[in-house]
């Protein structure tokens, strides 16, 4: 054991010996050495915020003044990136909509579109890879996510005795993300949507813990999307690009939902499993099946979280 | 006392001395740089089509793509009956010029008889129990003339797919018929190789001989 050099300066000014000199420097080096390392990061820090975001107010206190200029701030930030000029637009929900998401795990057959068609349209750092929708094959018979296996890569699918459950953001009536973000960087909308301020965000992952589905994604480096895969019809609560340090997920995509269209993972369905509308509309087609259909599938139903994400069979 | 203090100084030149060669070190990364992880190569943008995998007979025409083979009349001629031939085992012999027909409707091919669906007096129509013969075009209430509980789940908007516009005071929207998703000779729902799986670890997602596909 190493004489602690401490305890010996403590004790009375005595010099100190060769032993716990080389202790006592190689503790300092590899100290230095991890601070020399921590600070490697601040070199490789080129898109510092600039003052007028810093000075940005909070989404809901916005003014439409403020707003206006917000979009434009964000419509240059992408045009410098990416050499795209985007139309950002800033849209409320509507009156009278509540969104309800359908999805009928008789049809699915697992050929996972979704998940790609939705990084296309919301603009999803692509490599590193982040993806809002996750495709679990599940033996018949079992509703067990334990048991599930999101890897699988067969030469055709549907394979037999199993059926596959997308999950993503099931925009709870009841969202513990919500509940646990310090700064009110996320909410519930009105029709029912809950959005996350990027701008907001101060990337604690408090969020991600808290949601049992796992449909909460943090970006842990600079999200990357090459230029002519673009989608330049943003939102900004929806798929504008994202920046290092701050979570997102699913928003029934914003950007097409709230100007009255399917969302992209429905349009991209071969197979017509999902199924997509407003619940307080009698006429929608997920009214029709949330009334007429019998079984449903809440996803961990019993945290009281109630998802506005259902799951259904055709029976 | 003297000593030491020069002692200390000493102690406190080195360790600065070492602070700034291991800053720059790791500013020149003299120790390397790990190799870059290999690129996640982009997904195949046949994966995001979002067309139906088929095209009807009224898809062709709006696209005003070639619809010849659906003009019957070039082989066949008006008041001759196409008499249909059977094997032994009850399934329906195709002619040589209909062989990209493969008929397997049901188990057992169990609807193979052509005039089930098509007018045995015009073939330029198509022909449903207890309705009149319907266009080409129009074969959705000729697949529920059979099939009537799909057919009221397609109609509420449970089966098949609805694309475009949900609020409908905002833009159009289309149905899909079943011949968008059905092939009316083989309605199976045909498999397809998945696209990319996850990539979140970066490992090479290669067919895994652990899952091996068990299906077409
Ligand atoms: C390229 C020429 C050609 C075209 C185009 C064509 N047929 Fe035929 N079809 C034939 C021949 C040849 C036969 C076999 C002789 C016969 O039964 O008349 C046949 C047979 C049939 C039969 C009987 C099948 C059997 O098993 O014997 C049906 C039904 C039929 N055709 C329907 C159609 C319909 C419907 C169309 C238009 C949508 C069509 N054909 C277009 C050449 C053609
Ligand atoms: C289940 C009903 C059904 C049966 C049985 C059926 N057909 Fe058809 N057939 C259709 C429908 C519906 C279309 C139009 C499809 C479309 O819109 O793409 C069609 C299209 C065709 C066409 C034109 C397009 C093509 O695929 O070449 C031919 C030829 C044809 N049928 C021949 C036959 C023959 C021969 C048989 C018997 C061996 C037969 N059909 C049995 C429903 C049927
Ligand atoms: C004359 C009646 C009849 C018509 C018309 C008809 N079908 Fe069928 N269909 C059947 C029968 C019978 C079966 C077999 C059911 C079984 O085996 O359980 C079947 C089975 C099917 C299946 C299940 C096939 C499978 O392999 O699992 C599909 C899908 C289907 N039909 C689609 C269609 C479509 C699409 C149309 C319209 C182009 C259509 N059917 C028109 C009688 C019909
Ligand atoms: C968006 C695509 C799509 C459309 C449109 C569509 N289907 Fe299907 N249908 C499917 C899929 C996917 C299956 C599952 C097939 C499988 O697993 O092999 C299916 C299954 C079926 C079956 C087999 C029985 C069952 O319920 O599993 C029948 C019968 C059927 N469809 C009839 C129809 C009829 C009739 C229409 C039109 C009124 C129609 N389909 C429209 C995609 C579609």
């Amino acid at each position: 054991m190493n004489a602690d050099p401490e305890k010996n300066t403590n004790d009375k000014p005595k010099e100190m010996d060769r032993r716990s000199f080389l202790g006592a420097s190689a503790f300092a080096g590899v100290g230095l050495a991890a601070l020399a390392a921590s600070l490697k990061p601040l070199l490789e820090l080129d898109d510092l915020t600039s003052m007028e975001k810093f000075l940005q107010k909070h989404y809901k206190e916005l003014s439409p003044d403020d707003m206006a200029k917000v979009l434009k701030r964000i419509e240059r930030e992408v045009k410098d990136e990416y050499g795209v000029t985007p139309d950002v637009k800033d849209l409320k929900p509507m009156d009278g909509v509540e969104y309800v998401y359908a999805l009928n795990l008789t049809r699915c057959i697992g050929c996972r579109k979704c998940v790609h068609a939705c990084a296309a349209e919301n603009n999803l750092s692509r490599d590193p890879e982040l993806q809002y929708i996750r495709v679990l094959k599940m033996p018949h018979g079992s509703l067990d996510v334990g048991k599930s296996n999101h890897d699988y890569n067969p030469e055709s699918v549907p394979e037999k005795d199993h059926f596959y459950m997308p999950v993503q953001c099931q925009q709870c009536e009841n969202p513990p993300c919500v509940k646990v973000c310090p700064v009110n960087a996320t909410w519930q909308e009105a029709d029912g949507i809950t959005v996350i301020d990027y701008d907001w965000c101060i990337g604690c992952r408090y969020c991600q813990a808290a949601c049992p589905y796992s449909a909460r994604h943090f970006n842990f480096a600079k999200p990357s999307i090459p230029k002519e895969r673009l989608n330049p019809d943003m939102a900004y609560l929806g798929n504008r690009p994202r920046k290092m340090g701050v979570m997102e997920k699913c928003h029934f995509c914003i950007q097409r939902t709230r100007v009255g269209k399917y969302p992209a993972c429905l349009e991209v369905c071969p197979a017509g499993a999902r199924k997509f509308g407003n619940i307080l509309d009698h006429e929608s087609e997920v009214y029709k099946i949330l009334t007429t259909k019998r079984v449903f599938i809440q996803l961990k139903e019993e945290l009281g979280t109630s998802p506005r994400f259902f799951y259904y069979f055709d029976v | 006392m003297k000593q030491t203090d020069n002692r200390s100084t000493m102690v406190l030149v080195v360790l600065s001395a070492a602070f700034c060669v291991l800053i720059a070190a790791f500013t020149f990364e003299w120790w390397g740089v790990p190799k870059p992880l290999p690129p996640i190569p982009l997904v195949d943008p046949k994966f995001l089509e979002t067309k139906t995998w088929r095209q009807s007979y009224a898809d062709l025409i709006s696209l005003e793509e070639d619809v010849d083979h659906f003009d019957c009349y070039i082989c066949h001629e008006e008041d001759k009956k196409s008499v249909l031939k059977f094997d032994a085992n009850h399934r329906v012999i195709i002619p040589e010029e209909h062989e990209d027909i493969v008929m397997g409707h049901g188990t057992h091919g169990r609807n193979n008889d052509c005039f089930n669906c098509h007018n045995d007096k015009n073939l330029l129509l198509l022909q449903a129990r207890g309705i009149e013969s319907l266009k080409m075009e129009n074969s959705t209430p000729l697949c529920g003339s059979c099939h009537g509980p799909t057919l009221r789940d397609w109609e509420a908007g449970s089966h098949g797919r609805t694309s475009g516009y949900w609020d409908r005071s905002k833009g159009p929207y289309k149905k899909q018929d079943c011949v968008n998703c059905h092939d009316p000779h083989s309605p199976g729902f045909p498999g397809r190789r998945p696209a990319p799986a996850p990539n979140h670890l970066r490992h090479v997602s290669a067919p895994s001989a652990a899952q091996p596909s068990t299906q077409h």
